[in-house]
């Protein structure tokens, strides 16, 4: 006997007519990656899951000046797309680490988002673009900044009978660079011990910041965003002790645990040094691009 | 190097390849029946507790429920390699976090699943034994109150939580320690560890009518199988057959029962064929993994790097269970006296029961625990003493015609040649090339284990031979390599060779996959096969060819004289007609090798049978703001006496590297409280494709006066450097001294910043 | 819920089965087809046996829905040969001593084709970041890797000669 009954609607609105009959007993249906793997351990066990491989729409990217992500764009797709190897590289650097080919074939951003796991890796890359969620009920759509959406481990604001649609991000300006690094035990499918998005935004002179966005993964219980840090490199020269305090300032402001992984403490300076590094590749990459 | 063999020695492709590539070979995972139920068991959830009571009927009411069996359908014995104390089934204590209390078939695995949901099991917990210094301290409460009661091997040296203490003495430590001019004492500590094999343990156990159970099974030791469940079933052996279809790796963790009795139990009582098959997080809370060690070592030397003497203690978590940790504690204590010259030593090996789960024997036991005691700490006394570590090896490492620890003769001893030529490859003349980057070598010895092995070999009327042995495949290729062995002696080629193995009603005895033993020992009984095999050919040629047998040779495929030639199909085909068909039975068992008995006591290792040598040598760098380890090159110089198939060798080798960098970067089982808190393989952490640099393999022959041409065994060596190695090339880089294993990130880093601290004072 | 028909193309063949919608693919594959060539391990997109190729795209079987899956071409291990003979990949893993307990071997092999098929000319860093979603316990992956640069380079000198 199944454990759940599947549905597969051909389309926003009846995806979320279900979502709205089923309520909390439903559950979308994306790559899988993550669903798939609660409801054969037992960690989640909804009676209704619905597919969204026949609700088109939903994954396409369109990148011209706001940057637009389907829900179901996969991870796959957003490593070959090259409009986003320029400026927007620290995002696929966020989507090329997660598990293996097989895994990033399939996993989407919209289960990433809505799985919210704490060390999320494509997480902290779209908190770092200021991205935006769509969800659609049956009531209409609302928009969500990302930090607003994410609100503990594996619990966001979505509502039950809520499809998340999309991701957007807004047009970044000239001389930005974004950049994602994570550590880890080993270098591939890997759950990040800590991971660190950042984006620089320099001035003319390439010598000073002008606008920054540091965000951490697997320190806290949501993805987090240190306006700290930002406000230590606004207006500040770039490297040297702009980039020490914004490193000090993400030490502060994350609360990593102890776990099977990694201590709390070696969380906490791993997040300096990522920090740090993340930055000086920001400028890097500004210094460099045409 | 051309091996002046025709077949032997050659990197030919390996018989049983076609058919893993294409998805064809049959592994026990893989077997299934028609008809066939689904059987799960039920564990443990505490680690120490009386079992009050268990309540199976609300269980047996679920759909799709055929069988559940408890202790009650066990015989009432305790089994086990060393010390019989393990139940089937728990009956009135559980000892570990797993440990079987039940099992359920039924006719899905979400019936199965189901069906243990079901189960209700009341515990009245006692006070769990965590740790070794929890298991060793005065006063400690028994895993096993009735431990007097258990039968075990004689010369076992039991008391209490200690399953065995094995030890080598020599001479006199305390004048060692007068004779020394500085004394070294360092404390160790190193992980459980699991093998990682890829396919699961599954059997699948059918009864006929005549009251015989067959088990098809990935055991590495069908016939070990068979008596261990013919006990348990209160059957005799010859109603137990084993068949194993293939198996996908093994590494010493499927070498006990692991799931064959549940199996057979539940098809016993169902009446129905079952299959039981172990889930990731069964293996890393139920199986046999490597035993997690604190070692205590002390050592002499002088002035000029001479080692006096040495003392050395080393621990083995050993779980709740004896399993392989008696022997496992002997073993130990060959590898902490190293492959060294040293007058005096104490060293003892105790295996000690925990309340975790009990642990076996994984590939080289003991090999690199103790190793990386020894060989880090030798690098701390070549450091302390201004010395080159290679050159502290030099002057104290075995040489042909010495003693080993108990006394054993020593011959074709490569050790030197390994170092020397292990240290050019690294370019041990820079070891520190750079900022953050160093160099570490690490040498060590190891055993081709004994036991017998038969073989029948078949020359078949098409001119194809038929290699029937009791042995087992299990990855390394080793059967491929007695088949080479065959060939060579009988004059066909490799391809002509078929293979049937493992199955304990059909094939001869053979004292299993374990050991570096398969290769050695089942070509050596290929050899006596052939040679009786030539014997009945050309007796049966010589006539017909006009000519004495002592003119006849094998070539080609035919038997050859002075003035003609008759082929071995034709010789097989007139045999078949007339005599019964061109068969013949080879036995082999490695001749004992002498020691002094006097010096060893609860020891069941004493000696190093065919003992092979080998250096590993490391370029890596640290970075030492994130702990990230980046390995350069790795090289192996292992002496393997002589290279049966070099491809296969290189595989072993390359293959036991990477193993090793797991335990030693990577991988470990953490408990807390008598849980596992990381079973599954998220958070197991084995090496992928990017974590594993490339190996070069130095293959040194200093052929042996046993193994066939001279090989020794080369399966278990390549794991037991890479602790060592590793851990010295990381304290060349950047002055980190770990001195436990994993070597994690987080563990250099924090010791990197205390030495950065240490030296601003 | 009853059964769902499912239409799954396999290896080119057209196979109708009834499954329950929370079955997997790699379970459909190996007890109601027959197909024992892909392999269950972890069940957590873990190790990578259960590796198949979905509209070449290689995917983990064991969280892959069997209900998902309809309507597309899968290729298993078993559909890699032909009567030609073996997959210039599982030639190449045989001569290169690549194969060792062979259990990785056939989620391995996909892999790599499913990476060759796209990127011809792969590098060794390619190639072993393509193959980091399957677990080796007995080669150390340097066989492997020889073996996929082998059949790689075989496979573009066969592309260009016809």
């Amino acid at each position: 006997m199944s454990r759940f009954e599947y549905h597969e609607p051909g389309s926003v609105a009846d995806a979320v007519d279900l979502a709205a009959r089923f309520g909390e007993e439903a559950s979308f249906l994306a790559g899988g990656t993550d669903l798939i793997v609660q409801i054969e351990r037992g960690r989640a066990a909804p009676r209704h899951v619905i597919g969204l491989v026949r609700v088109p729409g939903l994954d396409g990217i369109e990148a011209n000046g706001h940057l637009t992500l389907g829900a179901r764009v996969t991870h796959r797709a957003i490593e070959r797309t090259p409009a986003l190897a320029g400026t927007l590289r620290g995002l696929v650097e966020g989507a090329e680490v997660i598990g293996g080919h097989q895994v990033r074939n399939v996993a989407t951003v919209g289960g990433n988002l809505v799985n919210a796991s704490p060390a999320a890796d494509l997480v902290p890359c779209l908190v770092a673009l200021d991205a935006d969620v769509t969800l659609v009920g049956p009531d209409g759509e609302r928009e969500l900044p990302v930090e607003r959406f994410l609100l503990g481990p594996n619990r966001t604001a979505r509502r039950p009978e809520e499809l998340l649609t999309r991701v957007r991000m807004p047009a970044l300006p000239a001389r930005t660079a974004t950049a994602f690094l994570k550590a880890g035990r080993r270098r591939a499918m890997e759950i990040s011990v800590v991971c660190v998005a950042a984006r620089l935004t320099l001035d003319t002179s390439l010598e000073h910041c002008l606008q920054a966005r540091v965000a951490l993964g697997a320190v806290a219980p949501t993805t987090v965003r240190v306006p700290a840090a930002e406000r230590a490199l606004e207006g500040q020269a770039v490297g040297g002790a702009a980039f020490r305090r914004a490193a000090e300032a993400a030490q502060a402001a994350c609360r990593p645990i102890d776990d099977v992984r990694a201590s709390a403490a070696f969380r906490q300076h791993l997040v300096g040094v990522l920090v740090r590094r993340a930055l000086d590749r920001c400028v890097e990459r500004a210094r460099r691009a045409p | 190097m051309s091996p002046g063999t025709r077949v032997a020695g050659h990197s030919l492709p390996r018989l049983d390849a076609p058919g893993k590539v294409t998805g064809t070979a049959v592994y026990a995972a893989d077997f299934a029946l028609p008809g066939m139920l689904y059987g799960k068991v039920f564990r443990s959830g505490q680690p120490h507790a009386r079992l009050v009571r268990l309540d199976t009927a609300r269980a047996e009411a679920v759909a799709g429920v055929r069988a559940i069996v408890t202790a009650a359908d066990a015989a009432d014995i305790r089994y086990g390699a060393a010390v019989r104390d393990e139940p089937v089934f728990a009956s009135d204590v559980v000892r570990y976090v797993g440990q079987p209390v039940a099992a359920v078939a039924a006719v899905t695995p979400e019936a199965a699943e189901a069906a243990l949901a079901a189960i209700e099991a009341m515990y009245e917990p006692r006070p769990p034994v965590l740790d070794l210094a929890a298991a060793l301290a005065p006063g400690a409460p028994l895993v096993h109150e009735a431990w007097r009661s258990y039968t075990a091997i004689p010369i076992l040296q039991r008391d209490g939580n200690v399953c065995n203490r094995a030890r080598i003495v020599v001479g006199d430590v305390e004048r060692g320690w007068v004779e020394a001019d500085r004394i070294f004492e360092h404390r160790f500590t190193t992980a459980m560890v699991h093998q990682g094999y890829t396919e699961p343990r599954a059997a699948v156990a059918a009864w006929d009518s005549s009251g015989q159970v067959t088990v098809w099974s990935n055991t590495q030791l069908p016939f070990d199988v068979q008596a261990t469940l013919a006990d348990i079933l209160g059957v005799l052996p010859s109603k137990v057959r084993i068949i194993v279809p293939g198996v996908g790796g093994g590494f010493g963790g499927k070498l006990r029962i692991g799931v064959e009795h549940f199996a057979a139990m539940l098809a016993r009582k169902s009446g129905r064929p079952v299959k039981v098959m172990t889930t990731s997080e069964e293996e890393l809370t139920a199986a046999y993994p490597r035993q997690g060690t604190v070692i205590e070592l002390k050592t002499g030397v002088t002035r000029d790097g001479r080692l006096t003497a040495r003392q050395g203690r080393i621990y083995f978590d050993t779980g709740a269970f004896a399993g392989s940790g008696p022997g496992v504690a002997s073993v130990a204590t060959m590898v902490l006296a190293g492959p060294y010259r040293t007058p005096n030593l104490h060293l003892e090996g105790y295996a000690v029961y925990t309340n975790k789960t009990n642990c076996g024997s994984y590939r080289a036991p003991s090999g690199p625990q103790a190793n990386f005691a020894v060989e880090s700490q030798m690098d701390i006394i070549a450091d302390a003493l201004g010395i080159d570590p290679l050159e502290l090896r030099l002057r104290n490492i075995v040489r042909e015609g010495d003693e080993g620890p108990t006394g054993q003769v020593l011959s074709a001893v490569g050790l030197e040649e390994c170092l020397r030529r292990a240290a050019d490859a690294i370019g041990w003349t820079e070891r520190r090339p750079g900022p953050g980057r160093g160099k570490g070598l690490a040498c060590g010895w190891w055993t081709t284990t004994g036991g017998s092995s038969g073989v029948y070999v078949k020359i078949n009327p098409d001119g194809t031979v038929t290699l029937n042995t009791g042995a087992v495949e299990i990855g390394t290729a080793a059967l491929t390599g007695a088949a080479q062995v065959l060939a060579e002696a009988l004059g066909v080629d490799l391809s002509d060779i078929t293979i049937v193995s493992g199955d304990t009603f059909s094939t001869p005895f053979d004292f299993g996959a374990q050991g570096s033993r398969t290769a050695f020992a089942v070509g050596n009984a290929c050899r006596a096969a052939a040679a009786e095999l030539q014997r009945k050919l050309f007796a049966l040629a010589a006539p017909q060819l006009g000519t004495a047998e002592e003119t006849l040779e094998l070539r080609d495929k035919h038997v050859v004289g002075p003035a003609g030639r008759v082929s071995l199909a034709e010789l097989a085909r007139q045999s078949q007609a007339t005599g019964g068909g061109m068969i013949a039975h080879g036995t082999f068992i490695a001749p004992g090798t002498p020691y002094d008995t006097k010096r060893v006591e609860g020891h069941v290792y004493p000696a190093f049978h065919s003992p092979s040598f080998h250096a590993h040598a490391v370029d890596l760098s640290v970075d030492t703001e994130t702990g990230e380890v980046t390995i350069h090159k790795y090289v192996v110089a292992q002496d393997v006496g002589f290279a049966l198939n070099p491809t296969y060798i290189e595989g072993q080798i390359e293959g036991g590297v990477a193993q090793g960098l797991g335990q030693t970067l990577s991988e470990e089982i953490v408990y807390r409280d008598g849980r596992v808190l990381n079973a599954n393989l998220t958070d197991y952490k084995m090496p992928t494709t990017l974590d594993v640099p490339r190996i070069e393999s130095i293959l040194v022959e200093h052929p042996g006066r046993v193994g066939p041409f001279g090989a020794k065994g080369v399966g278990e060596p390549p794991n037991v450097e890479p602790p060592a190695a590793v851990a010295n090339a990381i304290a060349s880089a950047v002055g980190a001294r770990v001195t436990s294993l994993p070597i994690t990130a987080e563990k250099i880093v924090l010791g990197h910043l205390r030495e950065v601290a240490d030296g601003a004072r | 819920m009853p059964k769902i028909p499912i239409a799954l193309t396999i290896n080119g063949e057209p196979h109708e089965v009834l499954v329950e919608p929370d079955r997997t693919l790699l379970d459909v594959l190996r007890s109601d087809l027959g197909l024992t060539g892909t392999k269950t391990n972890c069940l957590d997109a873990e190790c990578g046996v259960c590796t198949v190729l979905v509209d070449g795209l290689a995917v983990n079987s064991c969280l892959y829905l069997a209900v998902v899956a309809t309507g597309r071409a899968i290729t298993t291990i078993e559909g890699l040969a032909s009567a030609g003979g073996l997959h210039p990949l599982q030639a190449a893993f045989v001569e290169h001593g690549a194969v060792q307990c062979g259990y990785c071997i056939p989620g391995m092999i996909l892999s790599a084709k499913a990476y060759l098929d796209e990127h011809p000319h792969p590098s060794e860093l390619q190639i072993r970041e393509a193959l980091a979603g399957n677990l080796c316990r007995c080669t150390g992956y340097q066989k492997i890797v020889d073996a996929v640069l082998a059949a790689a380079r075989r496979m573009a000198a066969t592309a260009v000669a016809s």
